[in-house]
């Protein structure tokens, strides 16, 4: 349904967000290259790169991992990750028996400094609805099979905590530095929708 | 407030269908959008949860007929309004306006 | 009202606004307490799904003391606890769902709930 409405542009919506824009604009409340700004930020320069890099660490320095899970806020920021929708930030960290994916079941929450602007799926009501009563299903249809006696916990970010899956490390990859371990990381193993397979190269 | 957005544990919804690939925005209207929603917010006329609540107050079957970024627009409108900062009459004229000049293509 | 300026939108995006306030009051509940989500039905702006009224949890942490979001929607800002309350698959979904141990974390404010 979605991808339908993307390939056919809702004709309205693109008129009246350009009559909002340059009504504002004329008004002066609004500075077109200030959009152009915002816009960039989301779409150049913070994105799941962002957390990728803070899950390679985590997995290669324990004192960072044990920082991360006691303060995610301050840890994350020590790479300059910080600010709207992330500044109250949680880290959660996948186990053998253990299994965390994020929702919103009220509206998108995302955290923004490290994973970006979330995806259509996570904003669209089929994830929102069924994330919490059926979570063991919706995995499998991101291609996730856990084995049934691990523990799925979805946290539902009702309020403004955000959320940051740690995911497993992949075996395989004891010889990789961190910037190769944070080529692995995926935005979805860091919803919790994702795990992260072992590289190609030593499987 | 019971309203469309209360979305956990509903069913009927069908499969999720992940995009492979996905672009940050998939049309240029939504980049306008949401970096619309987010200049505007800087003016401290109104905060985040008046925003949420601007959204939540769509009508059932608007909002889960919607995109993201057409509720973010809906409920843009409905705090420029509610502000007084933009009237409704003026918004419409001006999409009439953009509408018979082409400005679209 | 000022327009925001290309030149500042990295350092306001950066800094943020925690919605984190200071509280003087004591914490109603302590992990480990079991509590129960309240039916609320007010008209307004509420960041309590359904899915969880009435239900039974275990209070998982403290997360400290926000902005609470009802208020703030209709303009007044005032804090309150927050509590990240886990509630077990069963207890939301019936025994059917329950394939295999699930449990759903949902953040509540402190007068969404009540001591069960």
């Amino acid at each position: 349904m979605s991808e339908h409405r993307h390939a056919h542009p809702p004709k309205k919506v693109e008129i009246r967000v350009k009559a909002l824009e340059s009504l504002l604009v004329e008004k002066g409340l609004v500075d077109p290259l200030a959009l152009d700004e915002l816009v960039d930020v989301y779409e150049h320069r913070v994105g799941p790169q962002n957390g990728a890099k803070v899950v390679a660490k985590a997995w290669c320095d324990p004192a960072y991992r044990d920082r991360l899970l006691g303060d995610a806020t301050a840890a994350i920021a020590e790479f300059g990750f910080k600010g709207r929708q992330g500044e109250d930030m949680v880290a959660l960290e996948n186990t053998p028996t253990v299994h965390n994916m994020v929702v919103c079941t009220l509206c998108s929450c995302y955290p923004w400094p490290v994973l970006g602007l979330p995806p259509v799926w996570y904003k669209s009501p089929p994830y929102r609805a069924r994330a919490v009563s059926e979570p063991r299903s919706v995995l499998e249809e991101f291609g996730v099979r856990l084995e049934s006696h691990v523990e799925v916990r979805v946290w539902d970010s009702t309020a403004e905590v955000r959320y940051l899956v740690i995911p497993m490390r992949p075996e395989g990859t004891e010889h990789f530095n961190e910037i190769q371990l944070a080529s692995l990381v995926t935005r979805d193993s860091m919803i919790g929708t994702g795990i992260i397979k072992p590289p190609e190269s030593v499987q | 407030m019971k309203g469309a957005h209360d979305l956990g544990g509903k069913t009927g919804f069908g499969p999720i269908n992940p995009e492979q690939d996905e672009p940050v925005f998939h049309h240029d209207w939504e980049k306008r959008a949401f970096a619309l929603t987010l200049a505007a917010g800087f003016l401290g006329q109104w905060n985040l949860d008046m925003s949420r609540y601007a959204r939540e107050r769509m009508d059932h079957d608007s909002y889960l007929a919607s995109s993201y970024y057409e509720k973010w627009i809906h409920g843009l409108q409905t705090l420029l309004v509610a502000k007084g900062i933009l009237t409704e009459e003026e918004i419409e004229q001006r999409m009439r306006q953009i509408t018979s000049d082409g400005e679209l293509d | 009202m000022k327009a925001l300026k290309e030149k500042d939108v990295w350092d306001v995006l950066h800094r943020g606004s925690s919605a984190r306030m200071a509280t003087h009051s004591t914490a109603k509940f302590v992990p480990g307490s079991r509590v129960r989500a309240k039916s609320m039905n007010h008209s307004g702006h509420i960041r309590l799904p359904e899915f969880v009224q009435g239900r039974e949890g275990v209070v998982a942490s403290d997360q400290g003391a926000f902005i609470f979001p009802d208020e703030h929607a209709r303009g007044s800002k005032r804090s309150e606890r927050l509590y990240s309350v886990r509630f077990e698959g069963d207890e939301l979904w019936g025994n059917e769902s329950s394939q295999s141990p699930t449990a759903v974390f949902v953040d509540l404010f402190e007068s969404y709930l009540e001591t069960a």
